[in-house]
């Protein structure tokens, strides 16, 4: 339920591409809802297959690539339009008759639905880790309703109410990365600034290198001082957000650009201005619709510079011991080990149990550990920026010092690395948990 | 018979107790010439201002164009002022602080987008082409009537309305007020609604009333006359 | 249109505009001024609480006034039972000095530190100790002192000395002399900056004070005091002390230090400001309801003068009623004009409120004071708050006006 909560934000998105699409394609309403649901169950159940047979990096890097590629596709079609605001390319009409025709409305609503799909999926299973399978049913059922509601809202929407075609595409990217953003590994802002960032620093070498200037030798420090000022990560920022906002910033310009109609012709003046004043007046609808996609593309950079802060803290596995009382836990699989993250496990003996994690340090060892420390009571660990957290006296224990016993710091556990697994002895396992809880049930019982 | 632009029955307006109106009906047929005549207080301007739009009635039916002005919320009014009547007044009401062709242009600003060129040439045809740019203290009373002229026709109404437009005026003045509304009446075709006191200026109409504490005592018309 | 209604509306009545804005510059600018001190406040608060930065200071305990801690007990910091939770710390060796340089004498503290020290610890990991982990804040024009005979001198100090980075300075005291090589000036905004910072080796030999430390400053990742974290462990029941000493409240950690450090006294540098703070926060929500009232109270000035010129104006805005305009017209009219003068007159008052922000914080606080950049949108948005706030009155009563009523004849 709780997971369907967080959905909440990625439904409104997916109902706002379904009332834009209704309306930019307007006319072909049942094309549009039919195609556009079955580019969302297209899209949950691909996502939902690749997050089954392949590990998590590789399905968020295909569904970052797919988002990519409509940024991608927003940029070109800004260019165009703003080209043809100058009135300049008739040729270019083929892309009027394009946009007209049918198979493009159900092809552009079906993509626009796997998109929503496959981002609703990934926050899913970045949410839990069980259960992905009912709650995607749920999410299916909960995307249905919401494009009926859509449909039900458009009818009654006024008629003045306009999309062009860019204004469009604008916005349902938008949509699309507002609702990515949120996920901090569907983020596209900040590997963009990532990446202008370390553009610039290699052009900078690169140019250097080229006039064959040994840089740091020639040049003064305070020159280095100025152009250090290339490198810094407010580069990468500022021209992040030109890149970013540039398109839809064009489709605004292109509609503003737009030609009035002529009216020399019109002999009244009163006429003549009410024709104007019209034409203008439907112009800046339509501008309204890139203006908002603007706005939504601001709160998705918003939300990937300060993403909410949440306490990763996966669902304890069960897992079983061998005949020789060990448990193998493989490193890579359904679950990377090595990816920087908490893994927690629960193991069961008889009626004894015993909680574990697994987690790589950033020094790049595996460590095994409690799920408890030696003095708190045993309420567990989250895992935040950098840190883990004690969820019972909220002390932050740097990641850094995870493995090593005192403090609050969760108890060690003895293990052997056996190739491309981990192993743990069940005996061990269960009789430190028993030593260090009974240590401290007494603050148990007189806790709460 | 032309078509009928006004349509009044039973019209009545109440100012608390005092009744300023009462029950009147008026029919004034497309592109007639109406001059409304009668004493102070005998509710002539109540009845310019209910015909134009800019009051409301106590009571009775008013069909305006077609439109039931009943039937308008404030902005609905408003916007039926502004694409449909023409007001002169006696006191001109030109924004002091805007210049001659920056008053017109704020009736055309109000009713689309203001078009200067259009202003301009809307002053050349009421003969202030050399006054353009003076601000109405600077004009004499027959030019700033000529002004509020120009304004009141630049959305092209079908109704003007006059509110003793020559009240202020000398002979000589009026006689050029007059000549230039009959000019555009023939030009534009719209009706014209005038309340005056001054017998001469009635004469240029096509058919007169006389009110007389809110009730119509008389009516000749002109054209009757000649006809019969 | 609208542009040249405004413009010539602007023009034509210089009086009653300048008073409008006159009363939007004084407001935004006290709020300016005072929102800038209270951020400053709390400002340099957070940065006393700040996880980072020192957040315990051990001292000799007063029982053996004028004492010294032992340097030898310095890495036992690193080994008591929060250790992961300390995340540096730096000793300090003080000594009043007479500097020489180019001529010139001056008194001022010569300090004895670790600015980036590798300490190793048997059976511990590799810590990289000093001043730069526990004062990041800290700005050094030019490096950080590397040998022996390197140091680190003080703003305050080095202007007074002229000198800048690659000087020499010799450090004279009772008991001997010491060239340095200036290789950086450091920017505190504290006391530090009448200090000349020199490694601890050279200085304790200088002061022939071997092997002595004065205070240590550390810095531990704590958790927020609370309520149960402000009781006294005496009182506390069994489990509420088990409570308390394992959670990493800055008090618990304190007590951890003390413990292995010979004749030391460790507090939580908190508690030294804690009756400051109290006071600051009282200032700050009293600085907040002066700035709301001279918010309400530039607003009223707003809406009275916009009420005077509303009233003057009733004609025109009847006649535009009369040709036409409806209620969305006349209002962006309205607004259209209260906008340009609350914009004009935020940044006048952000400019203004600086200013006084200054000679404030100068005056009573005795401190400098560095805009932080929020407050110029602050000024703007408190500007727009105050005449749409002023307007609102005025605004109905023109939408109000019958033009019958006032266009008579």
């Amino acid at each position: 339920m709780a997971t369907l909560l967080k959905l909440i934000p990625h439904l409104f998105a997916w109902f706002g591409i379904v009332l834009i699409m209704l309306r930019g394609f307007s006319g072909r309403r049942s094309s549009v809802m039919l195609a556009g649901m079955i580019g969302f169950v297209i899209g949950v159940t691909g996502t939902f297959i690749l997050f089954r047979s392949y590990p998590g990096s590789v399905t968020f890097g295909v569904v970052k690539s797919v988002l990519g590629m409509s940024f991608i596709l927003l940029w070109g079609c800004s260019v165009v339009a703003i080209y043809r605001s100058t009135d300049r390319a008739k040729v270019m009409s083929w892309g009027k008759r394009l946009i007209k025709t049918p198979s493009t409305a159900i092809i552009a609503s079906c993509l626009a639905g796997v998109g929503a799909g496959a981002v609703c999926t990934c926050r899913l299973s970045a949410a839990t880790t069980d259960g992905v399978a009912m709650a995607s049913v749920l999410l299916l059922l909960a995307a249905g309703a919401v494009a009926y509601i859509a449909l039900a809202f458009e009818k009654r929407m006024p008629e003045a109410f306009k999309v062009s075609p860019a204004g469009m595409l604008a916005i349902v990217t938008a949509l699309l990365l507002f609702s990515a953003s949120s996920i901090l590994r569907l983020d596209l802002f900040s590997p963009l600034s990532m990446k202008v960032m370390k553009g610039v620093h290699d052009f900078v070498h690169q140019f250097m290198e080229s006039i064959l200037i040994p840089d740091h030798l020639f040049v003064r420090s305070y020159i280095w001082k100025t152009i250090g000022l290339l490198f810094s990560k407010e580069v990468g920022f500022w021209g992040g957000m030109v890149i970013w906002f540039t398109p839809a910033i064009l489709i605004v310009l292109a509609i503003q650009f737009e030609r009035l109609p002529a009216v020399a012709h019109i002999r009244q003046g009163a006429q003549r201005r009410r024709v104007l004043v019209d034409a203008i007046r439907a112009r800046r609808y339509r501008a309204l619709i890139p203006v908002f996609a603007l706005l939504l593309l601001a709160a998705a950079t918003y939300q990937s510079c300060f993403p909410s802060v949440e306490y990763w803290d996966p669902k304890p596995l069960p897992v079983t011991a061998g005949s020789s009382g060990e448990i193998i836990i493989p490193k890579k699989g359904e679950i990377n080990l090595e990816d920087g993250k908490l893994h927690k496990y629960i193991f069961r003996q008889g009626v004894k149990e015993a909680r574990f994690f697994v987690l790589m340090t950033p020094a790049g060892e595996l460590t095994v550990d409690l799920d408890a420390c030696a003095i708190c009571k045993p309420d567990g660990y989250g895992q935040a920026e950098g840190s883990v957290i004690c969820y019972y006296c909220k002390t932050l224990i740097p990641l850094e010092t995870v493995g090593k016993p005192g403090g609050c710091n969760p108890v060690p556990i003895p293990f052997t690395e056996n190739g491309d697994s981990v192993v743990v002895d069940g005996l061990t396992l269960i009789n430190s948990w028993s030593a260090t809880v009974q240590a401290t049930a007494r603050v148990k019982e007189g806790g709460k | 018979m032309a078509e009928l632009i006004i349509e009044t029955t039973n019209l009545t307006r109440n100012y608390g107790d005092i009744c300023a109106l009462k029950p009147l009906d008026l029919q004034v047929p497309e592109g007639e010439w109406l001059t409304v005549m009668g004493h102070s207080g005998s509710g002539k301007s109540t009845l310019m201002n209910l015909v134009g739009g800019l009051d409301r009635p106590s009571a009775g039916s008013l069909q305006v164009g077609g439109k039931d002005l009943l039937a308008f919320t404030e902005d609905g009014l408003a916007r039926f002022r502004r694409e449909f009547v023409g007001i002169i007044f006696q006191q001109h009401h030109l924004v002091p602080y805007l210049t001659a062709v920056e008053n017109v242009m704020l009736a055309q600003y109000f009713h689309s987008v203001p078009d200067e060129a259009e202003a301009r040439s809307s002053l050349e045809r009421v003969g202030l082409g050399h006054r353009l740019k003076n601000r109405p203290g600077e004009l004499s009373g027959g030019e700033q009537q000529r002004v509020c002229i120009a304004r009141a026709i630049i959305n092209s109404p079908k109704l003007l309305l006059g509110d003793e437009p020559t009240g202020n005026l000398d002979q000589k003045s009026t006689l050029m007020v007059m000549e230039l509304l009959k000019e555009l009446r023939a030009e534009e075709k719209f009706t014209v609604i005038m309340v005056t006191h001054n017998q001469e200026v009635a004469a240029w109409g096509d058919r007169t009333i006389y009110l007389n504490d809110g009730m119509l005592v008389r009516e000749e018309s002109r054209l009757k006359v000649a006809e019969v | 249109m609208l542009f040249r209604i405004l413009k010539n509306s602007f023009l034509k009545r210089p009086k009653a505009i300048f008073l409008i804005f006159l009363s939007i510059v004084m407001g935004s600018a006290v709020a300016t001024a005072f929102l800038g001190i209270a951020g400053e406040i709390s400002h340099k608060m957070a940065l006393e609480l700040r996880s980072y930065g020192a957040n315990i200071l051990i001292e000799p305990s007063a029982a053996e006034g004028g004492g010294f801690l032992r340097d030898e007990d310095l890495p036992k910091i690193k080994t008591v039972f929060w250790k992961y939770n300390i995340t540096g710390f730096t000793p300090y060796l003080f000594g009043i000095a007479e500097f020489s340089a180019g001529g010139r004498k001056e008194r001022g503290v010569v300090s004895g530190t670790w600015f980036t020290k590798q300490l190793e610890i048997p059976g511990e990991d590799v810590s990289i100790l000093g001043i730069k982990g526990i004062a990041p804040w800290w700005e050094v024009q030019g490096r950080w002192p590397e040998d022996a005979d390197e140091a680190m001198i003080g703003a305050a100090l080095a202007k007074r000395l002229h000198i800048a980075p690659g000087g020499e300075v010799t450090a004279h005291v009772r008991v001997g002399m010491q060239k340095f090589r200036i290789v950086g000036v450091v920017t505190t905004g504290g006391y530090e900056e009448e200090q000349l910072f020199a490694p601890l080796v050279t200085v304790q030999s200088l002061l022939q004070q071997q092997g002595k430390v004065s205070r240590v400053q550390v810095s531990a990742l704590t958790v927020p005091m609370d309520d149960f974290g402000k009781k006294d462990p005496a009182t506390m029941t069994k489990e509420e002390y088990e409570k308390w000493y394992c959670t990493a409240y800055v008090t618990s950690v304190a007590k951890n230090v003390e413990e292995v450090m010979a004749g030391s006294r460790a507090k939580p540098i908190w508690q030294i400001a804690s009756a400051e703070g109290a006071l600051l926060k009282k200032l700050n929500s009293v600085m907040l309801l002066l700035t709301i009232l001279a918010l309400g109270a530039s607003a009223t000035a707003v809406s009275t003068s916009l009420m005077a010129s509303m009233a003057e104006r009733s004609p025109e805005i009847a006649l535009m009623k009369a040709v036409g305009a409806d209620r969305f017209q006349i209002s962006a009219i309205f607004i259209g004009e209260t906008l340009i003068i609350s914009l004009a007159g935020g940044v006048v008052g952000y400019l203004l409120g600086n200013q006084l922000a200054e000679i404030i914080s100068r005056t009573v606080f005795n401190s400098t004071i560095a805009s932080p950049l929020w407050l110029f949108p602050t000024a703007i948005i408190s500007a727009l708050v105050v005449s749409i706030a002023g307007s609102i009155t005025p605004l109905r009563r023109a939408l109000l006006i019958e033009p019958v009523t006032v266009l008579k004849g």
